[in-house]
């Protein structure tokens, strides 16, 4: 127990440089292991990790270049002279590696591209909830400005004519709730008055009231989600909610949240007809359903996983990344 | 035990670096860029200053591939220019500084060049700006007609 806490704080601790030697090892031992057993999948597997491991840790496609041909080199260690091993050395880490140095360039720009996305989102996130507030509360109070003016000229006007306000006063109350639905369209604002788990427990609620189905709530949130997946959250959930109570003819659904260090899953799950039986997303007039689904989790990086039998039971799974 | 793959490409190559008035000590370089071989010696010199900087393998690959990339740049979009190398030092960090000019058109729109694939490589992230990514420090400044200046900055970890 605690070897292990203090291997977490020296991992805590260590540089890059550090890391990038630890992987080094790590990576010569692998294809050592690799090359004398042939065909074992479970030291390909490692290889794989090490790689996922290389990425998470900011390595470069030069740098694993290089601990590949210093690998490579290692493993050839008594077989071969010490000038073929320079010369070798010198084809991978020079000659290999200066190949792949368009590819460390692009893989940087992709890097680049990912950072100045995320924080476009939330440029667009912010934008999105002052557009809603400015929708919701300031033209809501124009709005019962211009009531009571109406009112007020009501009251000095004969009956019969204050009586031809009255169309007038119907059509504020319409914009009035136009406005409100596009403020929520834009930014539930239960999620900044309430937070998103008690925004689902309100949503689960009154789908239930409205359909007789009925909806729990299993969060599991540890740390506070960026508003944009917590939109994306909510939207997602609604949508999925609203399918099962219109299509799945289920008596129980779950909402399912649980946050990783590195991700967060949202799952919706019914007990209803299953897929197959439900008509297809695309014959629907209103709502995009699961194309909408996708699309709201392919923008954050996140994916959208359907399972569950063909027949029986519906499993929405959403899954998106989150910075560490 | 390296073969040469032409000869008359090599001798061409090592008549020019005579002719060319490339000068050089270890701590610093200047080499005049006009044609596709100056970008081979520009490399070279490059790299002979830089490993004197303290760089390992990979950096120096990362340094040849961005003169590579601004000298480059030179030939294909002015008519002459220079790059120098030089080790640089400030109170913490060791690196390189490279300095790449020409006399050219100059461009108008800087944030256009920097943009991915405007001139070279259909938005894969090489040309200019691959070299900014590669190195610690990128800045560059141009007038029209009168020329490009970029600057660049590799600190030894």
């Amino acid at each position: 127990m605690h070897t292990n806490e203090m291997t977490a704080a020296d991992h805590g601790k260590s540089t890059v440089t550090e890391r990038r030697r630890e992987l080094a090892r790590d990576y010569a031992a692998g294809l050592q292991h690799y090359l004398s057993q042939r065909d074992d999948e479970p030291a390909l597997a490692r290889a794989l990790e090490l790689g996922r491991k290389a990425l998470t840790d900011g390595l470069g496609v030069l740098e694993m270049a290089t601990i590949h041909s210093q690998a490579i080199v290692a493993t050839l260690d008594g077989r071969l002279t010490d000038d073929a091993k320079s010369w070798l050395l010198d084809g991978l880490e020079r000659f290999f590696v200066q190949a792949l140095a368009p590819f460390e360039m692009a893989h940087r720009g992709f890097w680049e591209a990912n950072v100045i996305l995320h924080r476009l989102n939330d440029v667009l996130e912010g934008q999105a909830k002052r557009i809603a507030f400015a929708l919701h509360d300031e033209a809501a109070q124009l709005l019962a400005a211009v009531h009571l003016a109406l009112a007020d000229i009501a009251r000095k006007l004969p009956p019969e004519r204050a009586q031809e306000l009255q169309s007038t006063r119907a059509l504020l109350d319409q914009i009035e709730q136009r406005l409100r639905n596009l403020a929520h369209e834009l930014r539930p604002p239960i999620l900044d008055d309430l937070g998103l788990v008690p925004a689902l427990e309100f949503l689960a609620e009154s789908v239930s009231k409205r359909s007789g189905l009925r909806v729990t709530v299993e969060p599991s949130i540890e740390r506070p989600l960026p508003a944009i997946v917590e939109t994306t959250l909510y939207r997602i959930t609604q949508e999925a909610l609203n399918n099962v109570a219109k299509h799945a003819k289920a008596t129980h659904a779950a909402i399912v949240v649980q946050q990783h260090p590195d991700r967060i899953v949202c799952s919706i799950r019914d007990d209803g007809i299953g897929r197959k039986r439900t008509p297809a997303a695309g014959t629907r007039t209103r709502g995009l359903g699961l194309v909408e689904i996708q699309e709201r989790a392919a923008a954050l990086g996140g994916q959208l996983r359907l399972s569950g039998a063909e027949t029986s039971g519906t499993d929405v799974t959403i899954e998106i990344p989150l910075e560490r | 035990m390296a073969t040469t793959p032409n000869l008359e490409e090599r001798l061409a190559y090592l008549n020019h670096r005579r002719e060319s008035g490339m000068t050089s000590n270890d701590s610093h370089a200047r080499v005049r860029i006009q044609s596709a071989a100056d970008i081979m010696a520009a490399r070279q010199r490059g790299r002979a200053v830089a490993s004197q900087g303290g760089f390992c393998n990979s950096d120096l690959t990362i340094i040849t591939t961005a003169i590579y990339e601004v000298a480059r740049n030179i030939v294909e979009h002015a008519v002459e220019g220079e790059i120098t190398i030089a080790l640089i030092n400030d109170a913490h960090k060791r690196g390189v500084e490279i300095v790449a000019s020409d006399r050219g058109p100059g461009i108008g729109d800087l944030s256009l060049v920097m943009r991915d694939g405007y001139s070279t490589g259909n938005g894969l992230g090489i040309g200019l700006p691959g070299a900014k990514r590669l190195m610690d420090e990128f800045e560059i400044a141009s007038e029209l007609g009168k020329g490009t200046t970029v600057k660049m900055k590799k600190w030894a970890t």
